[in-house]
């Protein structure tokens, strides 16, 4: 009982990890429709960003302010400059660009940040052997208590961004037809920019809650978080940060409850796998998502 | 502007002539180059056949797969593992690949291909990263080797083919595979032109451009996108076959067998044309071309890069790489096809005939 607690608790601030960087994908698909596979490699990017800045002597939790408002630049940048005039002449060109991202986003973290056994991330929140509450007989660690509080209440603060205010309303429009949308004066391409940053801005946030967790940092941070995301964001519905959210974290807690009772045989490595299998089963009966919504055409 | 008739005297001139130039190359890259450049073009057409047959499922049939690294490992284990294990003649291992990763392909598309668009893509993501830990697992270990893969599957000695008579050492080895790589590549070609020129190629394009109208006018939508995935999973695996048979080894950990290798067949096909016949040829030879060179620039280099990248210990190779497929397609969106054809229909037209 207590080992299941422990598993589910620690699977749900993974999860909330997820969720975060499965609702950029969310927002950006909402948006316009594509796939963004550098979010993974931006939220790295940025990630490092706010190590530097956290090594100049800023205060942590300024530089993850900073390194958000950074990523917002970088998402917003990347896809007013680049994107838009790709998507408008082939959908197929985005996906050519947002993996050129990805590796050129790589690359250069590889050149700047060059030392082979990476950096030591510090955690934005107490992270001693020491802090933990025990509650029910799982311990409930103070970085994993802070990681799914900060990763809640910016979905929160998400969800009223798009229900309540303005903006929230013409990203909406623009979502689901852009034509009318510029019709009736939203400035779809200001809309579009800001989705793209407001993705990169929360990738940057879970960027920096991965590297405080881990403690440690390199390019490779993010790119077993971003298959994990994805899958979140397939699981729940392309088209549904609800769905994001709910899948990312049933799929932290799937993948550590599969880590911790699976049968020796599966081995460590199938991990990865098994989630996999789950989704893929989930997607042959519902091929839109749990809650995503069904496209239906006119021909 | 030039015009020019179809089927006139000029028109089989310039059909000619670039037949003749392309069969100078062809026959001059492996007798008047280096070894090391006539590997490049032996790799360069292992890629252009997955391209290729990654083009059928996605540039035809509009069905996403980012998972066709998997059929490039399922070609070139099959080929080690026939080879290594049941003695095999290396060039038989062609029709069981491609066997194996048709019935393989099918059974994945059965249940897969009722998903569509974004999710079709993460679905094949999925695969794609399933597999090598397929290859890893404990259980399969006495079949693939585990982690640490097959190696030494080679050609005891080269069959002796009779234009190019008897092959010796590394540079035979390399001119081999060439000539081995460029039968192969001709043959997949012909297939997918086959393909694309008939009934099951209209319908093919019916189904990309609407899958419902295509259903409507009578196409039978789930048995075609079945078999044009079984085939095209076969296609690719015979490039993992020539892979193994070039390199001589397989690893889970092998460039093309991973999820990178999808997406580089994907980036291929992009930046020649998708939906083209010509499109993975040229970029495929493009993506080599470009791979290699930007592999050259060191960090030790002068000029404009040393300049501008003097200040890293680390290579810009793959920097470099993303701003040009960035510049690529931001000046050929619909890749480089695409591009030739819009800029040469401001110099010549072909005037159809009967106008």
């Amino acid at each position: 009982m207590e080992r299941l607690l422990q598993y589910v608790f620690d699977g749900l601030s993974f999860g909330a990890i997820y969720a975060l960087l499965a609702l950029g994908l969310v927002v950006v698909f909402r948006g316009t429709g594509h796939l963004n596979f550098a979010q993974g490699e931006m939220a790295m990017f940025c990630t490092f960003i706010v190590w530097q800045i956290n090594d100049w002597g800023v205060p942590l939790i300024l530089a993850v302010a900073i390194g958000m408002l950074f990523g917002f630049a970088l998402g917003a940048g990347a896809e007013a400059t680049v994107i838009r005039s790709v998507a408008k002449k082939s959908p197929g060109g985005v996906f050519v660009v947002s993996i050129a991202l990805f590796l050129g986003l790589n690359s250069l973290a590889t050149m700047i940040w060059d030392r082979a056994e990476g950096y030591t991330m510090k955690s934005l929140f107490p992270n001693k052997d020491v802090d933990f509450v025990r509650i029910l007989g799982a311990e409930w660690r103070y970085k994993y208590i802070g990681v799914l509080i900060v990763a809640l209440a910016l979905m929160g603060l998400l969800f009223l961004l798009f229900s309540k205010t303005k903006f929230g309303l013409a990203m909406r429009s623009v979502a689901s037809n852009p034509e009318s949308a510029r019709l009736v004066g939203v400035p779809s391409g200001l809309v579009l920019a800001s989705s793209w940053g407001i993705a990169a801005a929360m990738g940057a946030l879970s960027g920096a809650l991965v590297g405080g967790i881990n403690g440690q940092l390199t390019p490779s941070l993010m790119f077993a978080v971003f298959i994990y995301a994805s899958a979140a964001a397939t699981l729940g519905g392309l088209d549904s940060p609800g769905g994001a959210v709910i899948a990312g974290l049933s799929i932290g807690i799937g993948e550590q409850l599969v880590a911790g009772y699976a049968p020796g045989w599966i081995g460590q490595d199938l991990k990865l796998s098994v989630a996999l299998i789950l989704i893929f089963v989930v997607l042959l009966v519902k091929p839109s998502g749990l809650f995503g919504s069904l496209k239906v055409e006119r021909v | 502007m030039l015009k020019i008739k179809e089927g006139s005297v000029v028109h089989w001139a310039v059909r000619v002539a670039c037949v003749l130039a392309i069969a100078i190359f062809i026959v001059y890259i492996p007798t008047h180059s280096e070894t090391a450049r006539i590997g490049q073009f032996a790799s360069a057409f292992t890629l252009i056949i997955a391209a290729m047959s990654l083009n059928l499922v996605l540039g035809y049939t509009g069905q996403i797969s980012i998972g066709h690294s998997a059929f490039f490992g399922i070609g070139g284990y099959t080929a080690a593992i026939l080879i290594r294990d049941h003695g095999w003649s290396p060039g038989y291992t062609f029709y069981a690949a491609a066997i194996i990763a048709f019935i393989v392909g099918c059974l994945i598309a059965m249940p897969v291909l009722r998903i569509r668009g974004a999710y079709l893509a993460l679905v094949t993501l999925a695969v794609a990263v399933l597999f090598p830990t397929l290859l890893r697992w404990k259980k399969l270990e006495w079949l693939t080797s585990g982690a640490k893969g097959i190696d030494s599957v080679k050609y005891d000695k080269l069959p002796v083919w009779p234009f190019l008579g008897e092959l010796k050492g590394r540079d035979g080895r390399a001119v081999f595979a060439y000539w081995l790589g460029l039968l192969v590549l001709v043959i997949a070609f012909l297939i997918c032109r086959g393909l694309i020129k008939s009934r099951v190629g209209r319908s093919l394009i019916a189904i990309r451009d609407n899958e419902t109208a295509a259903a409507v006018m009578g196409v039978n939508v789930t048995r075609t996108k079945v078999l044009i995935f079984g085939i095209s999973a076969s296609l690719c695996a015979l490039a993992g076959v020539l892979s193994t048979l070039s390199t001589g080894v397989v690893t889970p950990d092998g460039q093309y067998v991973t999820l990178l290798g999808s997406i580089i067949f994907l980036l291929i096909m992009v930046v020649g044309g998708a939906g083209t016949l010509s499109g993975p040829i040229i970029g495929g030879l493009v993506y080599v071309w470009l791979d290699n060179t930007t592999r050259g620039i060191g960090t030790d280099s002068r000029g404009v890069v040393g300049f501008i990248f003097g200040w890293t210990n680390q290579s810009p190779a793959t920097l470099i790489l993303g701003l040009a497929l960035i510049v690529i397609m931001l000046f050929a969106p619909t890749g480089l096809v695409g591009l030739f054809r819009k800029l040469s229909r401001r110099i010549v037209t072909i005037e159809p005939q009967g106008q």
